[in-house]
C-alpha cells in the first residue's frame, strides 16, 4: 500500500513505454515499434497517445530526453532519443510488483486461465 | 499519384494539425511527431499500400491528443482562477460578518462589487505576471507591487490620502499607478526594466505628496513614504531577480 502512495498505478500507455525504454534508449518511432512487438501487436499506439504520454512522463520525471542522434537502421534525419530515469525504473518496478500481486491473488483463487471462470 | 507524393501531401496536412498543440508542446515534440508520422506512413506504404484509412485513424488519434492536451492546460489554468475567486470570497466574508455584529461597518452591494473586482483583479494580475518567471525574487517583487497598488486604490476609495475620499487631488494617484503600468509595458515585464519602472513609481508617489504639500493640502507624508518604500522594495526584488538571471 505504501508503494501505491509513492508510485501510483500507471496507465497502460505509460507502462508499455517504460517497458520499451527499460532495455535501451529509443526515439518515438522506435518506442512505437517496441510496444507493438512487446504486446505482440495488441497495442497500437498513435503519435497523439505516444507524445502526449512522453510529455507527461517527462514532467513526472520518469524519462528524459537523451541526445539527438541518427538511427543507423533508418539512415535519415537526426532524432530525439528518450531514456528511462531512476524514478521511471522504480515506477515500472512498482507497477510490475502490483501485477505480480494480482496474479498471485488469482492463483490463490484457483482461477482457470483458459475459461476465466472460478473453479469451485 | 505515387506513394511518395501521397506521403508528402499527408505529411504537410499532419504538420498543420500538429501545430494546433500548445506552443511549448509543439516546440518540444512537433518535429518528432511529424517524423514518426512519416515513418509510419513509409512502413505502411511498403507493407500494405493502402494509406487513406490509416491516415484517417492517425488524424483522429492525434486530434484526440490535442483536445486532451488543451483540456489539461485549461483545467490547470482554471484551478488558479478558482483559487483566486475563493480567496476573494473568503476575504469579502470579513466585512459581511462584521456587518452582522456591528453598525460601524456599512457596506453597500456596490462596495462589495468594487472590493470583489479589486481583489480578484489583483490576484489575477499576480497570477498572470508572476507565472511568467519561476524566480522567487521575481514573484515576491510582483506580489509587493500588486499589493501596494491594491492598498493605494483601496485607501483612496475608502478614506482618501489627500484630505478625504471626495478630494479630487486624490486623482493624482491614478498617475502614480499609470507610471507603474506604462513602465511595466515598456519593460515587457523583464526584471531589469521592471526595477526601473518601480523606482519611477516611487518617485511619482513622493512627487504627488510634494505637489499636495506645495498646494497647502494635508498630504500624509508618512503614508506616502510607506507606499514609496513598498515600490522601492519591489524594485529591489526585481533587481535581485535580474541579477540572479530570472528568464
Amino acid at each position: 500500500m505504501a508503494t501505491d502512495r509513492i508510485h501510483p498505478p500507471l496507465t497502460p500507455a505509460v507502462l508499455h513505454i517504460l517497458l520499451a525504454l527499460s532495455t535501451k534508449e529509443r526515439h518515438g518511432y522506435g518506442i512505437m515499434k517496441q510496444v507493438e512487438a512487446d504486446s505482440q501487436g495488441k497495442v497500437n499506439m498513435g503519435p497523439g497517445t505516444l507524445y502526449g504520454s512522453l510529455s507527461r512522463m517527462i514532467e513526472a520525471g520518469f524519462i528524459r530526453e537523451s541526445d539527438k542522434k541518427t538511427d543507423p537502421e533508418m539512415d535519415d534525419e537526426r532524432r530525439v532519443y528518450y531514456r528511462i530515469t531512476g524514478l521511471g525504473q522504480k515506477a515500472l518496478a512498482a507497477e510490475l510488483q502490483r501485477y505480480r500481486e494480482v496474479v498471485a491473488v488469482a492463483r490463490r483463487k484457483t482461477l482457470s486461465w483458459n475459461t476465466y471462470s472460478y473453479v469451485p | 499519384m505515387s506513394h511518395e507524393q501521397s506521403i508528402a501531401r499527408y505529411r504537410n496536412v499532419y504538420a498543420k494539425l500538429v501545430r494546433l498543440h500548445s506552443k511549448p508542446f509543439y516546440e518540444r515534440f512537433g518535429e518528432g511527431m511529424e517524423q514518426t508520422f512519416s515513418d509510419l506512413l513509409q512502413e505502411r506504404a511498403e507493407k500494405e499500400g493502402g494509406l487513406f484509412s490509416f491516415v484517417l485513424w492517425i488524424f483522429v488519434e492525434t486530434s484526440a491528443g490535442i483536445i486532451r492536451e488543451k483540456f489539461t492546460l485549461l483545467t490547470k489554468q482554471n484551478k488558479n482562477f478558482i483559487r483566486i475567486a475563493l480567496a476573494t470570497a473568503f476575504l469579502l466574508l470579513v466585512p459581511l460578518i462584521a456587518m452582522q455584529v456591528t453598525d460601524e461597518v456599512r457596506w453597500s452591494p456596490f462596495d462589495f462589487v468594487v472590493a470583489a473586482a479589486l481583489l480578484f483583479g489583483t490576484g489575477l494580475t499576480y497570477e498572470l505576471v508572476a507565472r511568467r518567471m519561476g524566480s522567487i525574487a521575481y514573484r515576491a517583487a510582483v506580489g509587493v507591487a500588486v499589493a501596494a497598488a491594491l492598498l493605494l486604490v483601496w485607501i483612496n476609495l475608502a478614506v482618501g490620502i489627500i484630505g478625504d475620499e471626495g478630494n479630487p487631488a486624490n486623482l493624482m494617484y491614478i498617475g502614480v499607478l499609470a507610471v507603474g503600468i506604462i513602465g511595466a509595458v515598456i519593460a515587457r515585464l523583464q526584471p531589469q526594466g521592471m526595477a526601473r519602472a518601480l523606482l519611477a513609481t516611487a518617485l511619482a508617489q513622493m512627487l504627488v505628496a510634494m505637489i499636495a504639500k506645495a498646494a497647502g493640502m494635508e498630504s500624509m507624508f508618512i503614508l506616502n513614504g510607506c507606499f514609496a518604500a513598498l515600490w522601492v522594495g519591489s524594485a529591489l526584488l526585481f533587481r535581485r531577480a535580474s541579477v540572479t538571471g530570472a528568464k
